[in-house]
């Protein structure tokens, strides 16, 4: 091999290891955390089976994060239409939701216990809220034991809600560093300056909310702004000031239903 | 845990009115109740004709603006409320004013104007299945209230389901609030003296109307509260000149009485 390609290959190597570890920094430490509020919390919910799904994409469509349990590594990454299952209904109505047999409940999708090969009898269902806002869903199924399971009861919903506002806070940080670990490949793995309109392009395509979307897109315009020069800079800074002030007044989503 | 004064006393002050129960045999006619929350689905065969006016939240920048809903619920909740009173109150005329959007939330804004519509079209119940744990609404809604109180409208507020304060459940004087208990009769409601959240009412697994003509079970302190709203309805169908001072304390007698009832059947 040449010295010219071997360095080149050497090159290309090291970026991808730097990728792959930054991928890694941001998120794995999130979804590890919301694993182990899983097991402790199912613990306490009398359950061995949870999971958390969160949202994908913008149309309601649901997909699981993480799970534990029997089929935790098949249910991982497997979605779930828009507004099927208890999860769909969790989702769209931001009620929770607790299921004595699904046997009996006509709106249960069967898709992912056929699919799992598992067979969900009771479950609750409660939204994971983050500012007022439902990003995704935790489950618990069946109980600790020997069918016939006892269903989940009132008290154990609440106690399910208090759980969820923990894994929903981390559910957030979850998705932004997901955004901004893709980003850092993308910016990582390009060699010269980076085109703005080539990161948008793939901002515009990325599979997530619009929220974080636009998020990202308002960095990227402020980066660009940056980038012209100083009074240009300052302008910016004034601008986004004066908004700020006059956002304070007005407030965000604030009232939920109980 | 109470830390209010033991009341010891035996005395009744509402014994008459509470021995009277010719009010349960009424259906709330007349009484107009408004219900401020995600919207009704008016062509629910349940609740078909019993919706007297949808209107929604329209905000043009400056202000919040009401004007004719056509985009019925967007989310199932406001059409379970409705539901649950209309069981209970079945010709209570009921208002809707949507503020919440999909996913059953929605911006302060709206809701503070919502509230403020229907003090001043003087609906004689208000139905508030939600609320918030902001801070700076506490003061804005705590003068909403007031004016609620003044002009003889009563409030009647879902407690939150986590332990957290939410605003306006906790306000004590100026309104009613309510929180779940595993129970079927509506008319079996509690009152605990000295809490927060003082009324409590069936809200575990309640069958009720949802979109699209169906019907859904749902358990939430959300649907407690219209339960006391559909009692209240029927309270003031007979008893049309309370206020909302003396209703809670014909809740809390009546209750007393259900109280005794259930100590003595054990």
């Amino acid at each position: 091999m040449p010295d010219q390609e071997k360095r080149s290959l050497e090159e290309k190597l090291r970026t991808i290891i730097q990728t792959v570890d930054v991928a890694n920094a941001m998120t794995e430490p999130l979804t590890e955390s919301i694993k182990n509020l899983l097991y402790l919390s199912a613990r306490s919910m009398k359950s061995e089976e949870a999971s958390v799904i969160i949202r994908d994409g913008d149309e309601g469509d649901l997909r699981f994060l993480s799970a534990i349990g029997q089929v935790a590594d098949q249910l991982v990454g497997m979605k779930i239409p828009s507004g099927k299952g208890i999860a769909g209904f969790v989702f769209s109505s931001g009620q929770p939701m607790a299921v004595a047999d699904v046997g009996q409940e006509e709106s249960f999708y069967a898709e992912v216990d056929k699919t799992t090969g598992y067979s969900t009898q009771t479950i609750l269902a409660t939204p994971l809220r983050h500012n007022g806002e439902i990003i995704g869903v935790l489950e618990y199924v069946n109980r600790i034991g020997e069918p016939p399971f006892e269903a989940f009861t009132p008290i154990e919903m609440d106690k399910a809600a208090l759980f969820a506002e923990a894994i929903a806070s981390l559910v957030n940080a979850y998705e932004s560093a997901k955004i901004f670990r893709e980003l850092g490949e993308k910016m990582l793995t390009k060699d010269e300056e980076v085109n703005f309109n080539e990161v948008r392009e793939w901002l515009k395509n990325l599979r997530s909310t619009a929220e974080h979307r636009e998020m990202i897109d308002l960095a990227l315009l402020v980066k660009e702004i940056s980038n012209r020069g100083e009074s240009e800079r300052a302008l910016c800074r004034e601008i986004m000031e004066s908004i700020l002030r006059c956002s304070d007044a007005k407030s965000d989503t604030s009232f939920l239903s109980y | 845990m109470s830390s209010s004064i033991k009341i010891t006393t035996e005395f009744d002050f509402f014994s008459p009115l509470v021995s009277d129960e010719g009010w349960k045999s009424g259906t709330g006619k007349g009484i107009s109740v408004a219900i401020i929350d995600s919207g009704i689905d008016t062509d629910h065969p349940d609740l078909a004709g019993k919706i007297k006016e949808s209107v929604e939240a329209q905000n043009d920048g400056k202000r919040v603006h009401f004007v004719t809903s056509e985009s019925g619920d967007s989310a199932g909740h406001g059409t379970a409320c409705a539901g649950i009173i209309s069981s209970i109150a079945n010709d209570a005329e009921l208002y809707s004013i949507k503020v919440l959007g999909a996913q059953a939330s929605g911006d302060g804004q709206a809701f503070l104007a919502g509230l403020e519509y229907a003090i001043k079209r003087k609906f004689r119940i208000i139905n508030l299945s939600l609320g918030t744990t902001k801070p700076q609404f506490f003061a804005p809604l705590h003068d909403l209230l007031d004016r609620a109180y003044q002009a003889g409208c009563i409030v009647v507020a879902a407690a939150n389901n986590l332990p957290q304060p939410s605003f306006p459940s906790v306000f004590s004087s100026s309104l009613i609030s309510v929180s779940k208990v595993d129970e079927s009769d509506p008319f079996h409601f509690g009152f605990r003296y000295g809490e927060v959240i003082e009324l409590t009412a069936p809200g575990v697994n309640v069958r009720t109307t949802w979109l699209s003509g169906g019907y859904r079970s749902l358990t939430g302190n959300s649907f407690a509260c219209p339960h006391i709203v559909g009692i209240i309805a029927l309270l003031l169908e007979t008893y049309p000149m309370l206020t909302p001072f003396q209703v809670k304390s014909v809740l809390y007698a009546i209750a007393r009485k259900n109280q005794k009832e259930t100590d003595l059947e054990k």
